[in-house]
């Protein structure tokens, strides 16, 4: 196995022992970087250079500490924990000093951050290694990236808008990467590149630093390649201390937790081969131990226009200016949005401010029931780049776009956390995500019920089938 | 839920009172999604909010000590 293939809790872990240094872990990843990212697309920026430099850094801390421990005849100083020398990926748009923040758009030709984002000084604080800035759908407003190809089938959408973060980890060219999630930026192309994306609760990891979409449903998060590398990048983001990864009997991993699966909504217009490995997985939760409750979704008809009606006037209030003095520079369908976007009422957009606070406390009930909700995180795996609409059986046309936010938005508006890991793959042999949904800071059941299932799992290659 | 429609000179003319010229080619393309995204909004007329206020950008201090409680007691 080549460095760049290893999960962060594999690399950290071999790097703990001293079998492998930050410095051949970098090399391997900017290695394939070098290999496979001109055919996917995912990075606006590679700074080799400045990751290597980072690399040495922390092997020379590796090394001191070896010797102060060697000195003491007892583990005297300490690597700065499981991220030390990790080399990792951030979505363009969030800040790190000294860099431009591109946003993968016109507008911010030139740009240059002044300070890090404080996700950014985190991750460096925790020994992290930045390879470079990865594509995001314009400003994060777009499901598709369109500068990114999708790691397993490259004329499929890679998703977004965080595509480049998920297709960096979903190829090996980042060990984790962080993404941004407005109504599903960070699990909808997690889905669809066969890779963990979490949503944590609102506000519970700090976006100052990081370009907004709209301040009321914006989120920061990891995006790995299984559930056990998710809680060190969240514990680093949070300054808390990591989720336990259980270990022990499987039989009964879960005994006495109740999962909600949704009677409606979650399953209506879902591809059949997602909603099989969706219920499959919900399965094995089962298996686990779990006991599966029924439950209803709340206010599901006023989802759409609560994320629209928050979403729309947000974006384009914080676009104000540009959309005035440069709207020649943004890409046509975000433009149309953003001017589409001033003729919104504040009447509508405060119907939707109240909209969203009654749907938080309905879901607070609903998960007074429940310790976590399953069910799909997207609908349908990567649809080809260019394909605008999906038809269901029923004869439903939905915009592509629609469809992938969906399952996705009502986290957004309600705030809870959202993870979603990979269950299978369809025909095609592309992945196939499952969401698990979980209480206001309920971070930690999703990640242990997450790596409980992943446990269970069959061994399988780690990246996607990319050259 | 029914709405009333902006033609394209009426998106111009609603957009150069929020202080935003929009050229002529363009008026037809955003009334045309301005119009799209108002059909999806206005469902929310259907709710009664009775006292409800706006929604806090963050949970409350007390719904966050009672989350995090039943957080760490799930597992």
């Amino acid at each position: 196995m080549e460095p760049f293939e290893l999960t962060l809790t594999g690399a950290a872990a071999a790097i703990r022992a001293r079998e492998l240094s930050p410095v051949e872990l970098v090399d391997s990843v900017l290695d394939r970087i070098e290999r496979v990212e001109p055919e996917l697309g995912a990075y606006a920026t590679v700074c080799a250079e400045r990751a290597r430099r980072a690399a040495r850094e922390a092997e020379a801390e590796v090394r001191a500490s070896a010797e102060a421990e060697a000195r003491a005849g007892a583990e005297a100083a300490r690597i700065r924990g499981p991220l030390h020398g990790i080399p990792m990926a951030l979505k363009d748009l969030i800040d790190v000093a000294g860099m431009a923040t591109s946003a993968s758009s016109r507008v911010r030709d030139g740009h240059r951050a002044p300070a890090d984002s404080a996700v950014a000084a985190r991750l460096a604080g925790a020994g992290a290694v930045l390879l470079g800035k990865t594509h995001t759908h314009e400003f994060a407003y777009g499901l598709i990236t369109p500068q990114t190809r999708n790691a397993w089938d490259r004329g499929k959408v890679a998703g977004g808008s965080s595509g480049g973060s998920a297709v960096a980890v979903a190829s090996g060219t980042a060990t984790f990467a962080l993404g941004t999630d407005t109504g599903g930026s960070i699990r909808v192309p997690a889905a669809l590149n066969g890779v963990v994306g979490l949503k944590p609760t609102y506000d519970l990891v700090p976006r100052d630093g990081v370009t907004s979409l709209s301040w009321s449903l914006d989120h920061v998060g990891p995006i790995t390649r299984t559930v056990a590398d998710a809680a060190p990048v969240l514990a680093a983001l949070t300054g808390d201390a990591p989720a336990p990864c259980h270990q022990g009997d499987q039989g009964a991993e879960l005994a006495g937790l109740r999962v909600g699966v949704p009677h409606n909504y979650y399953f209506d217009h879902v591809d059949p081969e997602v909603e099989a490995a969706v219920r499959r997985a919900i399965g094995r939760l089962k298996d686990l131990g779990a006991q599966l409750v029924g439950v209803d979704i709340p206010m599901t008809r006023y989802v759409q226009a609560t994320q629209w009606g928050l979403m729309v006037p947000e974006a384009t209030a914080y676009h104000e200016g540009t959309l005035r003095s440069a709207p020649e520079l943004y890409q046509e369908d975000v433009r149309t949005l953003l001017e589409a976007g001033e003729l919104l009422p504040a009447g509508d957009y405060l119907r939707a401010r109240r909209a969203q606070a009654l749907m938080r406390e309905e879901w607070g009930r609903l998960l007074e029931r429940v310790d976590v909700i399953a069910a799909p995180t997207v609908p349908m795996t990567a649809v080809a780049a260019g394909q605008a609409s999906v038809t269901w059986p029923d004869g439903t046309l939905e915009a592509v776009s629609d469809a992938y936010v969906r399952l996705s938005a009502p986290a957004n508006i309600t705030g809870v956390p959202a993870l979603t890991l990979p269950v299978g793959h369809d025909a095609a042999g592309l992945p196939i995500g499952m969401q698990l949904l979980g209480r206001p800071l309920g971070e930690h059941t999703l990640l242990r019920v997450g790596h409980a299932y992943e446990r269970t799992r069959p061994v399988r290659a780690a990246l996607a089938p990319t050259a | 839920m029914s709405v009333t429609e902006l033609t394209p000179p009426e998106a111009a003319r609603w957009a150069h009172r929020a202080g935003l010229s929009l050229p002529a080619e363009r008026h037809a393309a955003v009334a045309s999604v301005a119009n799209h995204i108002q059909k999806v909004v206005a469902v929310l007329r259907e709710l009664d909010f009775g006292e409800t206020p706006t929604a806090t950008a963050s949970a409350a201090p007390a719904d966050r000590v009672k989350w995090k409680g039943m957080a760490d007691g799930a597992l």
